[in-house]
Order: structure tokens, then sequence, then C-alpha cells
């Protein structure tokens, strides 16, 4: 099977003589990369920033406006680290490009505490102990701000659907339900047991 | 047991407020000035030389500041493999994902446009994936000397534990059972991928990496690069997960050491979530051959074990196949061949020997229970271990309890039937499986200083990977101390603040570095009763480098029994976890809050490793198809059921307070729980993790 | 990532002119395409991102006939009342898409047309899909792939909205630089004999604006079956696209299209003859699984989704004709 001659791999790995013969492309001529001008508000406050058309909205917030609460677990919409709410709707941050968020509005973690004051949601992670390592925690935020915009007062069920696109791996999904549902007020031991 | 004042009670963890505010600065979050961006790039074949490698176009870049090869450095990551010498970039290569280069750019995008400029002329080698496979004849050599790795002292042999003498233990058997059992390679899968920041200042070498050990990755760091240890200094204030995957120095730390010192300003390296999959280490594969002996009435007469750990082409972990010490037996032997094999490295992963020997072993138990009648329950209080490994006192030992008691909250006598018993598509079945995991007492160290206001300050070299390691330090501090929590301060995470701690793996620092807090807290009460509070600025201050008290011939151990019921379609091959309980004896528990969650990830996790995850390699090409969350089927928020823990606090007493080990138990019994609840519905059994549709819906059909 | 440039379009037309330069990808929800393009399976050097165009995420009825926008998010359509009362069974194939953020991001049009998910063409190797000249499941691991329709490649479609879509005979209006043209859904999904390199007859400068539904007949109900291999965010293992006319007790006529069996939306029109006329009972919805899998032509490792594609069918089936 020495046949096979692999053009890629993980990405960086697509060493090896094709990779030489492929010219650099999209790029203007004198070789700098595309940029764009754009206008986004983050949590509140507008900002008008120049971006490489490639940059996406997570490099952006954290590179460029030094709002790292997002992390990125995954870079491809696999784990949900990166999530922020996109004109109200969650999204990942790390499959859009900032060019698309030209116009629009973001909410990220950072903006979830008004002047001091928790979220009731972060204060029901904090008691039902919903972050382990929290890497994931500032995206199960998001999802979970993002159900209950819509949803004040979601079953069990609903949070578990509204959150599954956020990977927890250290496995805390009971606790994050658990939190989600007292933030709610629609946390009992019963309907824990039963959801 | 005695209840205390401020330590066993659910106590939420003093950092979570920056936890939940997204003001916690993990390692990526970090920035320097005037940081550059590096990048890996990576082997495309399972095997191959590097006839010739050629950076001049990568170098040419505008924005490349340094490049790393095999060519150019020879620095050796002592921790990247105990026998053989494994350099930061090897040639041959002998994975998919081996480091061929690094580039430190201005910005990543360069980092990464340079990458793709080296060219690589490779000869592809044969390779070899499977690590019976490898032991054949004729198998390519992917280390000198062979590909069965050797012992530490040497020998080309198995690992060898016996007791008894087990030909004799089957002859005294009435019945043999004999079996075979397969697990994959499984990644660990953190939430946080590799990142590092190297800054030298001189000569003085500061590096920022999310890692379960700065005290290791500190000494680790100055041996591989040839500086004295107080020339290095390790930070990471947050880090998101390992699992055992970041314990010890890494090849990324060294990379952006070196390639920081080559281009004279401060790195920061990135892998991508792919590389973390292949390039560091996930759970070792394993083939298990098991042999038991047993008399009619279900008393363990003999039990053997082969088995084989396919290692990757270095030897990073110990590649063990453990469980066998949860059961009474008088002749015991068990062989295991840990080997080089051309897929991802091996090592470290919650609980490393234990999950994947569980699961072969407690499915056979479950077998012979089965074939003699008996409720698989019984048959493990009847054969449970009552002294380790049938010689030393356990300290103290709460197994039966979680039996017991796992069983009365799990309603087992209720739920449990005769294998396969049912009618109808949808089949219900329960299973239980039990563990053990050494909670070992060893040096640690800890620094209390106390000021004029009363304020206490706690120096630990941990770095709390999830576990609350940081609260639970808190809390035994403030026991000790006799001082309300609020007037503990924690300082961790940095080897020029903090004083030496064992790392984060093991399960050790609630047991160790906790005693350590504990006897730095009692030499400090007796300044203060002897002295007073200090005054002014002045502090008090204890220093610690506790050796811990000698077991004097016993074991202490931490137990667990966990108990699952499923729901199988036979039609669709879909499994539910509908019940789970786990019962825990881990000694008295610091922080109920902080250890519920680590039993409910621990379980989770072992879940996923029943029913879903594995890293597939295409055989014809030696290259893994399912790196990454889609690819591993990494558990979700609806794929996991309610976990109830239930705690058997055993009166422990040595440790901190009684506490014995926790974290990695939780993932040990979990796989074999599930097997076995899915044997009890349907009456077959899949032999091979995971428990995946095909799998099942073959031994259905 | 490799440098691009971002071009927002005033309109369709405009976009069909920027998709004709030289090396110009169509983005969508962008999900899909920016992992492409982060793991270099695709390289552009023009990036048109569709949703800046207004108006192409509506649903509007005309003359009885739902047309609906190529750029609606999954999110919004899972939700529309109409879709979700009239043509229920798109409804939940798009909910059952991904994740929540990607069903806020991800649209139609880009689900229909996303990129195989075939774990060799994911990885890099040089197959069909990758522009080369062999499908390496056929010897390799093929737990995943297809046992109808394969051959050269044997990749399965990955769309969850495709096989709603064809059950529900929409016509998919495309727009390209020499106009529109209508194509029937069954009929803009193409196998790997006749292309083996793409998975439909989109070209490279057209988008597909806008599917247009039929109207509802009376006593239409209709419903997705979808079997993933965790709970959440897999592409169908094996999926079933059912829509029947009931007449009381009776089925008028029923489409029937399997997803995760084949290259393309797998329609069974033998299982619909049967069924048509006919008392949708246990028996006949049995005789129907059988019939759905005639002629399926498994390989070493997808044998599997024989048994377990027979009971999708007939629960499905008989699960939709009880529905009250």
């Amino acid at each position: 099977m020495s046949k096979i001659s692999r053009r890629r791999f993980v990405e960086g790995t697509s060493a090896g003589l094709v990779a030489t013969t492929v010219p650099l492309r999209g790029q203007t001529k004198a070789g700098a990369p595309a940029k764009s001008a754009i206008k986004v508000t983050v949590n509140g406050t507008v900002h008008r920033i120049e971006v490489e058309d490639r940059w996406t909205l997570a490099e952006v917030l954290r590179d460029h406006l030094g709002l790292t609460g997002s992390k990125i677990g995954c870079d491809r919409g696999e784990c949900g680290a990166c999530t922020v709410l996109l004109d109200g709707k969650n999204v990942y941050s790390c499959s859009q490009l900032a060019v698309w968020a030209d116009g629009r509005t973001v909410e990220t973690v950072e903006g979830l505490a008004h002047n001091g004051k928790l979220d009731p949601l972060q204060e029901a992670f904090i008691e039902h102990d919903g972050p382990q390592c929290g890497f994931c925690t500032s995206g199960q935020l998001m999802s979970a701000k993002a159900l209950l915009n819509h949803n004040p007062h979601p079953t069990a069920d609903e949070v578990r659907h509204a959150m599954t696109g956020n990977i927890c791996r250290c496995g805390n999904y009971n606790h994050y339900v658990e939190s989600v549902l007292a933030a709610a007020g629609t946390l009992s031991a019963d309907a824990r047991r039963k959801a | 047991m005695n209840s205390l004042k401020t330590l066993g009670h659910p106590t939420s963890r003093i950092d979570a407020m920056k936890r939940v505010t997204g003001t916690a600065t993990y390692t990526g979050d970090l920035r320097v000035p005037g940081m550059l961006y590096a990048r890996v790039l990576r082997s495309p074949h399972a095997h191959a030389r590097i006839k010739r490698i050629d950076v001049s176009r990568a170098q040419a870049l505008p924005g490349v500041k340094a490049i790393l090869t095999h060519e150019n450095c020879d620095v050796i990551w002592g921790s990247g493999d105990m026998r053989n010498k494994r350099y930061l970039f090897n040639n041959p290569v002998r994975f998919a994902g081996d480091a061929v280069a690094a580039v430190a750019a201005t910005d990543r995008h360069t980092a990464e446009e340079a990458m793709r400029l080296i060219e690589v002329e490779y000869e592809k080698l044969p390779f070899v994936l499977d690590p019976e496979d490898a032991l054949k004849p004729g198998a390519v050599e992917i280390q000198a000397g062979g590909n069965l790795s050797p012992t530490a002292r040497g020998q080309r042999e198995p690992e060898t534990y016996r007791r008894g003498n087990i030909e004799t233990g089957f002859a005294a058997a009435d019945r043999v059972f004999e079996d075979h059992y397969s697990s994959p390679h499984i990644n660990n899968a953190q939430l946080e991928p590799r990142v590092a920041i190297a800054q030298w200042n001189g000569d003085q070498l500061t590096v920022f990496t999310p890692t379960q050990g700065i005290s290791n990755c500190h000494t680790e760091m100055a041996r591989d690069l040839k500086l004295a240890p107080e020339k290095v200094r390790v930070i990471c204030h947050y880090m998101g997960g390992g699992f055992g995957n970041k314990n010890q120095n890494h090849d990324f730390e060294l990379m952006a050491a070196v390639l920081a010192k080559n281009a004279g300003a401060p790195v920061k390296i990135e892998f991508t979530r792919k590389e973390d999959f292949l390039s560091v280490h996930g759970r070792w594969p394993t083939k298990q051959y098991y042999k038991i002996g047993v008399r009619n009435d279900g008393t363990l007469t003999a039990i053997q074990l082969r088995g084989y750990s396919g290692m990757g082409p270095y030897r990073k972990g110990t590649g063990g196949i453990a469980g066998i010490e949860i059961y009474q037996c008088p002749h015991v032997e068990r062989q295991v061949y840990p080997v080089y094999t051309n897929k991802a490295v091996s090592a470290n992963l919650r609980g490393p020997d234990y999950p994947q020997g569980v699961f072969g072993l407690e499915s056979l138990m479950d077998d012979i229970a089965t074939a003699l009648k008996m409720d698989p329950l019984e048959f493990r209080l009847k054969n449970m271990t009552r002294k380790f490994q049938d010689q030393l006192e356990y300290t103290s030992i709460g197994l039966e309890d979680c039996l017991r008691k796992g069983a009365e909250a799990f309603e087992w006598k209720k739920r449990w039937h005769a294998p396969g018993e049912g009618s109808g598509p949808m089949r219900r079945g329960v299973g239980v499986a039990m563990g053990s995991f050494g909670s070992n007492l060893g040096r640690s160290s800890a620094v209390i200083d106390v000021d004029a206001q009363g304020m206490y300050h706690v120096h630990v070299g941990v770095t709390d990977i999830g576990t609350g390691a940081k609260t639970t330090m808190a809390l035994i501090a403030a026991e000790a101390l006799e001082a309300p929590l609020e007037k503990i301060d924690v300082i961790w995470g940095d080897t020029g603040r903090c004083p030496y701690s064992v790392g984060e793996s093991g399960s050790r620092t609630t047991t160790q570095t906790g005693w350590a807090v504990v006897q730095a807290a009692q030499d400090l009460k007796r300044q203060i009763a002897e002295k007073g509070l200090p005054k002014g600025s002045d502090l008090l201050t204890a220093t610690v480098n506790a050796n811990p008290d000698p077991l004097r011939g016993q074991a202490r151990v931490s137990f667990v029994a966990h108990f699952a019921e499923v729901e199988v379609d036979t039609e669709t091959g879909h499994v539910k976890v509908t019940k789970y309980v786990a019962a825990h004896d881990s000694g008295r528990v610091v922080n109920p809050l902080t250890a519920e969650s680590q039993v409910k990830g621990g379980a989770t996790m072992g879940i996923g490793m029943a029913l879903h995850e594995e890293l597939l390699y295409d055989r014809a090409s030696g290259l893994p198809l399912t790196a990454g969350y889609y690819g591993a089927r990494i558990m979700t928020h609806l794929d996991t059921p309610e976990v109830d823990v239930l705690w058997i606090q055993t009166e422990e007493p040595y440790g901190p307070f009684g506490a014995k080990t926790l974290g990695e138990p939780t993932i040990i019994p979990s796989p074999a729980a599930v097997a076995n609840a899915i044997f009890n519905a349907i009456g077959k059994r899949v032999k091979d993790l995971p428990i995946s549709r095909d799998k099942l819906l073959g031994v259905l059909a | 990532m490799k440098s691009f440039t971002n071009v927002n379009p005033r309109d369709v037309k405009d976009a069909v002119k920027k998709l004709g330069e030289p090396n110009a990808i169509a983005a969508g929800g962008g999900s899909d395409l920016l992992g492409m393009i982060k793991e270099h399976m695709v390289e552009p050097d023009v990036l048109v991102h569709l949703r800046a165009i207004r108006g192409l995420d509506q649903v509007a009825t005309r003359s009885g006939e739902t047309q609906i926008g190529g750029l609606i998010t999954l999110d919004t359509l899972s939700h529309e009342p109409a879709i979700r009362a009239r043509y229920t069974v798109l409804a939940e194939a798009a909910e059952s898409v991904g994740t929540p953020q990607i069903r806020n991001a991800g649209t139609l049009a880009g689900n229909v047309c996303q990129r195989p998910w075939c774990w060799y063409y994911r990885n890099g190797f040089p197959c069909f899909k990758a522009g080369g000249n062999q499908c390496f499941s056929i010897t390799g691991e093929n737990q995943f792939h297809a046992i109808f329709g394969g051959g050269p490649s044997f990749i399965v479609h990955p769309s969850d909205t495709a096989p709603a879509l064809v059950a529900l005979d929409a016509k998919f209006r495309v727009k390209g630089p020499k106009g529109e043209r209508m194509i029937p859904a069954a009929e803009f999904f193409t196998l790997p004999r006749a292309n083996a390199a793409r998975e439909n007859v989109l070209a490279p400068d057209e988008i597909l604006a806008a599917v247009h539904l039929p109207a509802a007949r009376p006593g239409t109900r209709s419903t997705y079956h979808k079997v993933m291999d965790r709970e959440a965010w897999t592409h169908a293992v094996v999926s079933a696209a059912i829509v029947l006319e009931m007449d009381q007790q009776v089925c008028k006529s029923a489409r029937i299209v399997l997803g995760g069996v084949a290259p393309i939306p797998w329609r069974v029109p033998k299982v619909e003859a049967l069924l048509a006329g006919q008392r949708i009972t246990p028996e006949l919805a049995a005789r129907a699984a059988e019939a759905a899998l005639e002629g399926a032509n498994p390989l070493a490792k997808n044998g599997y989704k024989v048994p377990l594609t027979k009971a999708v069918v007939r629960r499905t089936l008989l699960g939709l004709a009880e529905k009250a």
C-alpha cells in the first residue's frame, strides 16, 4: 500500500513535494492578506476594526479585542468552547469569519455580568459546581443563556437539547443541567430525577 | 464518622467566580510583548525515513523567525520515552503525527504558511499497528532491539506478576473459563489543546504551560535543556484538563523554549485539536487473554492473564493491564507485553492501567457467575479482595459496603434477571463492576505563612486540573488551622512562588500535598501558640516537606463499585444508559460538591469508553481516521445519564483527615458495568470495546 | 488558514458573477466550509458570502406551493410553523442536524450541498472526492459506507434535509450565469458512476437559491427518523424520510427516501408501490422493510445497516401510519 501519496494529513502536515508546487494564493498583489474594516458590537460596545478576511470571530475576540473568555477547544465546530451569541443566537465563533459579523451584535461570557452583579446562570454554576477544569464553561454559559432568553423555564431535557453542542470532557453534564434548572427556577429534586 | 467544622461539607470552588466570568486565565489567553507564534509540521506517514528536508523556502517567507528540524535540533525529550532516546524531531518518523519540524513566525497564519513550504522527501518504511503482529517474526523493527519494550531493568520479557502457582490453581478448579477481550486507543480529549509560551530573560527561562505538575515539568525542562533548575520557572494558573496527558514536560514546551532561544523572542506554540489527538498520547490499546479457574461453589482458584499493550513507537507509559487485585485468589499469574507499534503514542489516561483491564476481567467474571447460575453481585461479594494481593491488610476497606449499599440504592435485587431474559425488541439489563486504586502516600511540600491580619497564605505546587485541588487544599488548611475558609489564601501554579508538590497524577494531590498542608498547618499553629500572631509586615512561616507516616506493611487503597442499567434496542443496536449508581470508598470526602463532580465525570467518560470511543486506523495506510470530538463520538449532554453518587466513608487512619484517592477510581469499573448491563439485557457479549452498533448487531444477528 | 478575500454580493446575480471569478467558492453558514479551508481540503481565493444577500432566507407560499429561500438557517426552518405543520419531515430533518450552534449558522442550501463526511475524504486521502482516482473504503474501514448505489465511490450522502426534500418531491431553483433552472430534487443528486468527484449537478458558479415544495395534499403526514452513533452531532448512520398521503386508514400514496445508505438520497419506488392503496399493518410494514432493502450490496463491515435499515423503515412507517 505504499502507493498512497498523500497531500494532506493533520493540518500542518501537508509537507512534501506536492505542497511546494502550490503557490500561495488569495493574497493581494503585494502579498499581504486581504483585509476588511468592520463594525461589530460586542457586549454593548461598538468596535470599528480592520480584520484579515480569514480571521475567525473567535480569533478576533480573543487576540484583537482581548476577550479571552471564549476558548478555542477544537477550532472546527465540534466542541462548543468558543460559543458566543450572534444577534442573540448561540454559534461557534470558531466557525464564523469576523467579517461576517460586520454590523452585527456579539455577546460573550464577559458580557453576562452587569455592574458587578453576576447573571443568575453564573451564580448557579458556582453553587452547583458546573465548571471542573472550566475550559468549556464559557460556552456552556452562552448556550444556556441563549436557551433561557427564549425559554425561561425549561425542563431538564430541553436544557440537554439546547446545550448538546457543548462538550464537557470532565463529564460534568449533570451539574451543568442542574445549574441551568436552578437558575431558571425549575430545579426540583423530583424533576431532576425524572428528566 | 465524626463531622468536622469546615472540611467535609459541600463547598463551592474558591476560584469559581473566575471560572464563570471568563476571567480565569489559561495559557492560551496570555500574550507576551513581541511574542511569536509557532506551529508544528507532522509526519503524514506511519513510518518513514526522512531522506531530505529543505526549509529554505519557508525560511525565506517574510515573518519567519526560526525553524527546527531533526537536522538542527538534537534535544532529547526525556519524558517522551522511558526506554529509548526520543528526540524532539526524530528520523525516522514512527507514527502519523510524529513531529518533523517547528516554525516560529510573527503570527500564526504566517507560521502555518511557512510550515507548508517546508519540503520533505520521505522514504516509506513498513509499519505495524497491532501489538501481537508487531511481535511476530519478520515484523518491522520500530526501535532497535525489537518491538517488545524492555523492562526497567532492560530485559526483553513481559511485565510479570505471580503469586501461588497457576497450574496448582487450575488443578484445584472444577471449571476453567477462557476468553479474550480488546480495547482500543482512546484519546484523553481534554478540552484545552496544548499551548505554551516560552520566554528567555538572559539565561533564565520562563515557561507558561498547562501542566498537571509544575514541579515535574520544571525539573524535566531543566534536565532536557541542560539548564540548572533555578534557571527555569514554570507557571500554570489555569489549565483546561489533561486526564494524564499533561503530566511531566512535553515536547511542545521544549520546542517553544528552543524556538524562543533561536529567534531571540518569546514564542507561543499552539497545537490544533487534531495534533493534540494524534501527537501527544492516549490510552493504550490492549488485547487480553484471560483464563480463570473456579470451584463449583464459585470460589476462585486461579486467574491468569496474558495481555498485549500497544504503546505506539515510544515507551511513554506502563502499558499495564490491571484489575486482578480486586479479587481474592490464591494463584495468580499476569504477563503483559508492552509492544512498540506505529500507532499514536500511548500513556496515561485516567486510571491508566485499570478501566480496560477491569473491562476484560469483569466481563469474564460475569460470564462465570452466569455459568454457575450465581447472581453476579453475590459472586463478587464472595470473591472480592479482603487483603491486598491476598497478603497485606488494607488500612481501610469499604468495598463490601460499596457493593451492598450501592446495590441497595440501585435496587439490584429488583432489577437483575437472568442474562437475556425478556421478550420484544427492547431489552433492559443491569450490570455491576468493581475496582480499586492505590492511594499511596508520598512526599510533597507545602509552605504556609500567616500575616498580622491573621490571613493564611498556603503555597502549594498544584495547578488544579479541574478536580478542585485549590479548594481542597484550602479546606484542609482551614480545618487543620482551625481557621475560617475566608482566611485562607492559596498560592498555586508557579514554581517561582510555590514549593515542590507531587504532580497531579495518580490522584495524589489530596492525599500527598494535602498531608503536607496538614503538617505545615500544625507547625504553624505551634509557632503561633508560642509566639502569637506576627506584627506589622512580619510573617510567621511553616515549611514542610512531608514524608508520610509509614504504613507498616499495610496497603492504602480506594474502592469503588458501579451499577448500570441499560436499555438495548435489539433491532437497531441502540444502547441507552437509563440508571447509574456509583458507590465510592475514598475515605473521608474532603469536598462532597467537587467530589461528586469527579465521580459523575469519571462515570461519564467510562460510558463513552464502553460505547463510543476509538482512534480507528486504516490498516492499509496506517493512518488514523477518527481524531477529534466528532470522530471519537465524545459523550454529549444528551448521551449522559443522571449518575447517582454514594459515599462509603470508611474510617481511614492515614492521610489528611482520612481522605483517600478519588479522581481516577471514578472511571475504573464504568466500562465494565455498562458492558455487563448490555450482556444482562441481551444474553450476548461484545468482547471488543467500544460496544458499537455494528458489533452489537453482529452478535445479535 | 490560507488567505482569501471575502466578498459580500449585493444580490443573486452579483453572487453568481463573483462565483465566476477564478477559484471562488460559495459560503453559506460556513461551519463546514471554514473547517475544510483550515484543513486545506479546499483552498479558495475568493469566498462569496451568500448570507449577505437579503431575502434569500424567506418562506413564502405562492399558489399552494411553498418556497423556501436556500439561505434560511436550519434552526429557523425547523421552527417555522408552516413547515412543521405541512412538511413535518423537513422540519424534523433540519432539527436533527448537528447541534444548536450549527443549526443557527447552517443553511438549508449548505446542508443539501455539503461535501461527504467519509473519514477517508475528511482525513485527506486522495480519493475520488478529493480529485483522486480511488475509493479507500472498499477494502478499508467501511462501517459507515454505502450499501446501495456505490461505485466507484462508496460515500453516503451526508445531508439530512436532502432525503426529506426528495420525499416531498421538491424542486430546486438553481441560479447561474445563464439564468435560472428548476431541477427536481431527485435529479439534483448524482451517483458516483455519473461523476465520482461530485454529489450533485450544481456547477461551481451556480447557487441553490430556493427550494419549492408542492402543496401538501390533504391527509398527508410525514416524518424523518435518524439513527446516530451518539445522541447528537453525528451524521445519519441510516435515516428514513417518509411522506404518506392517507385516506382514513388507507395509504393513498407514499414516498420513502433513505439516508445514510447510498451516495444520494435513496428513494425506494418499489416500496412506495407496495404501499399504495393499502392499509399499513405491521405485516405490510415488515414486507415494505424487506422490499426496501432488496438489492442492498453491503461491503465487508457495513452489513449491519441492512437489518438496521429494515427496522427503521418498518417502525417509522408504522409509527407514521398509526399517528392520529
